[in-house]
């Protein structure tokens, strides 16, 4: 399973093409130079001027190539610019004045070194050539050629006086040539001379050597050959001693005869023809320099033009990678921000920076990271949001439709006490429109004497907060009718919404109902009770008969007791007649400002001691103090309760009657110990003429239920835990 | 364009000339004279006294004459004349090479002989020209280059003459059989 090769960055791609560009241009730098060396070799110069010329070459290309380079560079980047700037590139305005810098900074200081540098050089080379040894050097060479050409002029005249001698005398002939050594040593030593010898054409004849000359020396057949067809020729021979100047003169000679050639030859001692030749070369050697005077500044020129574009490539290069270094991240921030700015949240910026830079592009991604988390967030709480608020506007929905077929009256007040909603029911048992309701405050909604009941109950007689219960009864359209009214405090009530509920229940119906089963109630009970005294009044009048018919002796003893019976029962249903008429009778009641302590005090005080074992005692709460009640009324009410208490707590035991103030109501519990009371029987409690005694007329908490509600107030009662019972009577305090 | 007109302006032209080209067929091969005048001036006098191998490039274009269009190339040619003096014997040593192939070898003494030698060309059989049918006009062009100059100091620039044109010629017809 071959492994697949990863596709190189677009940086390494970079750097190869680079190296490759690099390699190439050293390859052919490589060739070029090659074959121009060569070029050179085959003009037959010397090695010295094909290496300066070469290493002008190389100079020229190196130049050539580094301008080409920077020209690249310069104008790729420019357009580049250019083409960023007329595309409106974000940062590419800062990015084209930073390369400019940077480029200005390095090309205005490099070029003027240049130019000044160059300047210097060209001045100096120019001076070297209008130094004293301009005119030195070619003096000693003069001197040093005109010893030669002395040297060579005296051998001239020397080799034409001896050739005359050897003609005079009978050239190189035969004869002439017995006498030919000795005369030559003469002519040798007369004359100076270090080498003298006689040829015929080319072929030696004679010669003698002076002191100064080991060994006869060989004249170049060049030399020969040149006197033999011109007359006269020179010429140099090296010789370990030194330089041998020879002069070759000919005579014409008969036809068909070689020419006699007399060569002569003075030696410039080795030490002496050095210094020449060192002069002279010296000589050459400047003047050389003088000629190529343009050559070597334009080499120099090539050098320093090398160093400033290898200098002006580098800065370029390091300003443009500086610039590309700044502008990048920004570019990469600047375009990131124009991402998110268009909503991509999830854009993150690349650009590799470990300064600054880099501190904020991380901070940018991570701002970006957290803009992302928060956006994500949003949507899901605004998700949630829509659920929800879809959800609460299907309860809301639900929940105006079940107000409005529920048989509930519901009313809704907010804050400002103005009524919110108000359902069908309501209205309709209040007997109202909705118009005469909604967005009214509850005084103005509720203004006439018996509607402001429920205004009262909602704004003075209402707890902070939690439930309240309260039975209303009302006129309304000449129809008395009887509410049970459920108040709630909204502890979480939303701005501008409701701030508390009142919902209303019709018991009218249902109290006519229970006085119709009361009344029912109450004729079997009156009929029982009216039963029970007549059956011994019957029982004792059917005896008193049978006795009187009978004629028994005791009759009127008999009659004696049979009339005290029916007295005693007839008193019996006399009293319970003044009940009834009493409990008819019950007026409204007559409120006046009341010490609640002394009216508790003085009824507690009646039953002081009046049940042996069964202690009666009363407290009343400081807080309490004065409140408008019915006195009378609400003492019967009182005496009604602690009779009952009394009567049900066994011996010992303790009734208590406390007074209290609760939210601005008044409330006077009434303890006992006693049996308690069944959770069946509390519901009829307070109907008249229901009795859990079995006896007694069961109008006594009938009558504290009416004193109570007449009072705007209501009676409840609950366990006394561990044992008994507690009413508590609540009335308004306020 | 300024630029264009300025350098124009800066290249080297020389101040040596070509001149009395004359041609000459003989047998196969055409025979070539010319001078060259005005080449010996200072600079080129300074460089071959100073010892430095100084050299004059004559090139030579061989070209059928066409009235109404280019010259026909047929045959080229160079030829190289390098002196270099000898100091110490006071003489130039000079080498004629024809394409490369050494012609002659010899010293002189002397610039007027040296100039001579290096600028007065007679009867050089250049190209060879065998009989053929097409007799049509040929003409022999010269130039001579001269070494170069820097332009502005350090731009390499071949010194060269015009090139000029030989009176013309036709190639010599075949002999009848």
């Amino acid at each position: 399973m071959s492994e697949e090769i990863p596709a190189p960055s677009p940086a390494e791609r970079h750097r190869r093409s680079n190296r490759l560009i690099l390699a190439g241009l050293s390859l052919l730098l490589v060739v070029f130079t090659a074959a121009f060396y060569l070029l050179q070799r085959g003009r037959d110069l010397p090695a010295a001027l094909v290496t300066n010329r070469v290493l002008l070459f190389v100079l020229w290309y190196v130049n050539v190539v580094l301008i080409l380079i920077i020209l690249f560079v310069l104008l790729r980047n420019s357009l580049r610019l250019l083409l960023e700037r007329h595309h409106r590139i974000l940062g590419s305005q800062f990015k084209t004045k930073l390369v400019a810098t940077y480029i200005g900074l390095s090309l205005i200081p490099v070029l003027l070194l240049f130019v000044i540098s160059q300047q210097l050089l060209r001045g100096s080379i120019d001076r070297w050539f209008s130094t004293p040894i301009e005119r030195i050097l070619p003096l000693g060479s003069k001197v040093a050629q005109r010893l030669v050409v002395e040297l060579e002029e005296a051998s001239a005249r020397d080799a034409a006086a001896v050739l005359g001698e050897v003609v005079r005398t009978g050239g190189a002939g035969p004869e002439a040539r017995r006498g030919l050594p000795r005369r030559l040593s003469g002519w040798l030593r007369e004359r100076g001379l270090d080498y003298l010898a006689v040829f015929e054409g080319t072929e030696f004849v004679q010669g003698t050597i002076g002191e100064k000359l080991a060994d006869l020396p060989d004249p170049a057949r060049t030399v020969l050959r040149e006197a033999v067809a011109q007359g006269m020729a020179r010429g140099q021979s090296t010789l370990p001693s030194g330089a041998l100047l020879v002069v070759a003169a000919r005579r014409d000679a008969a036809a068909g005869e070689a020419p006699v050639v007399v060569v002569t030859g003075r030696l410039l001692e080795a030490e002496l023809a050095g210094s020449a030749r060192q002069l002279i070369d010296a000589a050459q050697a400047f003047r050389q320099l003088e000629v190529q005077r343009d050559d070597l500044k334009a080499s120099y020129l090539l050098i320093f033009l090398m160093m400033t574009l290898l200098i002006l490539l580098a800065s370029s290069w390091v300003g443009l990678y500086l610039a590309r270094r700044v502008t990048v991240p920004i570019q990469a921030l600047a375009e990131g921000t124009r991402r998110i700015t268009s909503g991509d949240l999830d854009h993150r910026v690349e650009a590799a920076a470990d300064d600054e830079l880099g501190v904020l592009v991380s901070s940018f991604n991570q701002m970006t990271s957290e803009l992302a988390a928060s956006k994500t967030q949003l949507e899901t709480s605004n998700r949630e949001l829509v659920t929800a608020n879809q959800r609460l506007g299907t309860e809301r929905a639900l929940i105006a439709a079940v107000l409005e077929n529920v048989t509930a009256g519901v009313v809704s007040i907010d804050a400002d006490g103005r009524i919110f909603t108000c359902n069908r029911a309501a209205l309709a048992m209040l007997r109202q429109r909705e118009a005469e309701v909604l967005g009214r405050p509850l005084a103005e909604a509720w203004s006439d004497p018996e509607r402001r009941k429920l205004a009262a109950l909602v704004a003075g007689a209402a707890p902070a907060r939690g439930r309240m219960v309260r039975e209303v009864q009302m006129i309304l359209d000449s129809d008395w009718r009887t509410f049970e009214v459920k108040l709630t405090r909204m502890t979480s009530a939303a701005e501008g919404g409701p701030v508390a509920v009142l919902v209303l229940e019709e018991l009218t119906e249902l109290i006519q109902a229970q006085q119709v089963a009361a009344w029912q109630e109450a004729a079997r009970r009156i009929a029982h009770e009216i039963k029970n005294p007549l059956t011994p009044i019957q029982l004792a009048a059917e005896r008193l008969l049978a006795k009187w018919q009978r004629g028994d002796a005791d009759v009127g003893q008999a009659l004696e007791d049979g009339v005290e019976i029916i007295v005693r029962e007839v008193r019996t249903m006399q009293g319970m007649v003044d009940e009834f008429s009493r409990y008819a009778r019950m007026p409204r009641p007559q409120p006046v400002p009341i010490e609640v302590a002394s009216l508790v005090g003085e009824v507690v005080h009646l039953y002081r001691d009046i049940k042996p074992g069964v202690a009666v005692r009363g407290s009343v709460a400081p807080e309490v103090g004065e409140v408008q009640l019915d006195p009378e009324q609400i003492r019967r009410a009182l005496i009604n309760l602690i009779d009952n208490a009394i009567e049900a707590t066994d011996a010992p035991g303790t009734v208590e009657v406390a007074a209290r103030k609760d939210n601005g109501h008044l409330v006077i519990d009434v303890a006992d110990q006693g049996r308690g009371i069944p959770a069946e029987a509390r519901e009829k409690l307070f109907l008249p003429y229901f009795s859990t005694k079995g006896r007694g007329t069961g109008l006594g908490l009938a009558i504290v239920h009416r004193i109570v509600t007449d009072h705007h107030g209501r009676v409840t009662v609950e366990d006394n835990l561990p044992q008994g019972t507690i009413f508590s009577i609540e009335l308004p305090a306020e | 364009m300024a630029c264009a007109l300025w350098l124009a302006a800066a290249l080297p032209a020389a101040a040596a000339e070509i001149q009395a080209v004359q041609t000459t067929v003989e047998g196969e091969q055409v025979l070539l004279s010319f001078t060259l005048e005005g080449a010996f001036d200072d600079p080129l006098v300074a460089r071959l006294e100073s010892g430095l191998p100084t050299e004059i490039r004559y090139r030579f274009l061989l070209q059928r004459d066409r009235k109404r269009w280019f010259d026909a190339d047929l045959d080229e040619a160079t030829l190289t004349v390098v002196a270099m003096y000898d100091a110490l014997r006071r003489e130039y040593l000079v080498n004629v090479k024809l394409d490369g192939k050494l012609l002659e070898s010899r010293t002189v003494e002397g610039l007027d002989e040296l100039a001579r030698v290096m600028t007065r060309m007679e009867r050089l059989a250049i190209f060879p020209l065998r009989p053929s049918s097409d007799r049509r006009r040929l003409l022999v062009r010269v130039r001579a280059e001269l070494g170069h100059k820097n332009l502005l100091g350090f731009i390499p620039t071949q010194i060269t003459t015009d090139w000029v044109e030989s009176p013309k010629f036709r190639r010599p017809a075949e002999p009848s059989p």
